[in-house]
């Protein structure tokens, strides 16, 4: 072996450096190593579970959400219909209300203005009934005499045909 | 107090004889003095039932012309302020 240039005490001590190389790198770095990566694959395992559960919840809680925005929706429609329905109604009440309480207003107003015209009629009427008999009755006091208002009296007492006018 | 029924009875026809005469009492009302002519018109063709023995002639110039005839409460107006008066109610009643 000596002559083939190989030590075999080198050879010896090699081979017992690399089994001892081996064991040791073996222990304290192969194993951890294999031991972090088998625990890294079961982290990232779980994750992709977790994920996939949340992936899966997410989608519960969306379709969860989306049936009670649906169901909302459709409540809120109804009850938009009948918040309408209601307004509605309210609005042909308060529409009747105020086409009443306007008719009444006009009939009032009407009313007002015939007693208005009524009164003043009267009133007018009563002025011109008193001037015209002041008129006649002061013209009647200047124009007559003494002889005629004695042939006025012989007139009425002749004329007078019995018909009694008792006040 | 007790009062005598002869002299009640007296008072009570005294006071019924009074209120006859009252009620049956003429008065009559004109702006001028009546002649004798008019009052006998009045008192024997016009009004021959009434008492006018005791008549009573009065002067009252707001009459303007005409008589007013007073008997007891009853009043029979001929006078031309009466006929004033009632065409005054007259237009009062037309619309």
């Amino acid at each position: 072996m000596e002559n083939l240039g190989i030590d075999g005490k080198l050879l010896l001590a090699q081979m017992i450096n690399f089994v001892l190389f081996f064991i040791l790198v073996k222990k304290f770095v192969v194993k951890p190593f294999t031991s972090f990566l088998n625990q890294e694959r079961k982290n990232e395992e779980e994750k992709t579970k977790l994920l996939e559960k949340l992936k899966k919840s997410e989608e519960v809680a969306i379709e969860a959400e989306k049936k009670a925005k649906e169901k909302m929706k459709k409540e809120f429609d109804v009850l938009f219909v009948q918040a309408k329905k209601e307004a509605q109604n309210l609005r042909a009440d308060l529409i009747k209300q105020a086409e009443s309480d306007a008719q009444e207003i006009r009939n009032k107003s009407k009313k007002l203005l015939e007693d208005e015209r009524n009164s003043l009629y009267r009133e007018v009427k009563d002025k011109i009934v008193k001037t015209s008999l002041m008129i006649v009755e002061s013209t009647l006091r200047e124009s007559l005499d003494e002889s005629s208002r004695k042939k006025i009296t012989g007139a009425i007492i002749k004329n007078y045909k019995g018909r009694i006018e008792l006040n | 107090m007790k009062i005598n029924p002869k002299l009640k009875n007296d008072l009570k026809n005294f006071l019924l004889e009074r209120i006859q005469k009252e009620q049956n009492r003429v008065a009559v009302y004109s702006a001028d003095a009546l002649d004798v002519e008019e009052i006998k018109v009045l008192s024997e063709k016009k009004f021959p039932d009434l008492n006018w023995k005791d008549a009573d002639y009065r002067i009252d110039k707001s009459i303007i012309a005409g008589v007013i005839i007073k008997i007891g409460s009853k009043t029979i107006d001929l006078s031309l302020s009466g006929s004033l008066s009632k065409l005054s109610n007259t237009l009062y009643e037309i619309d």
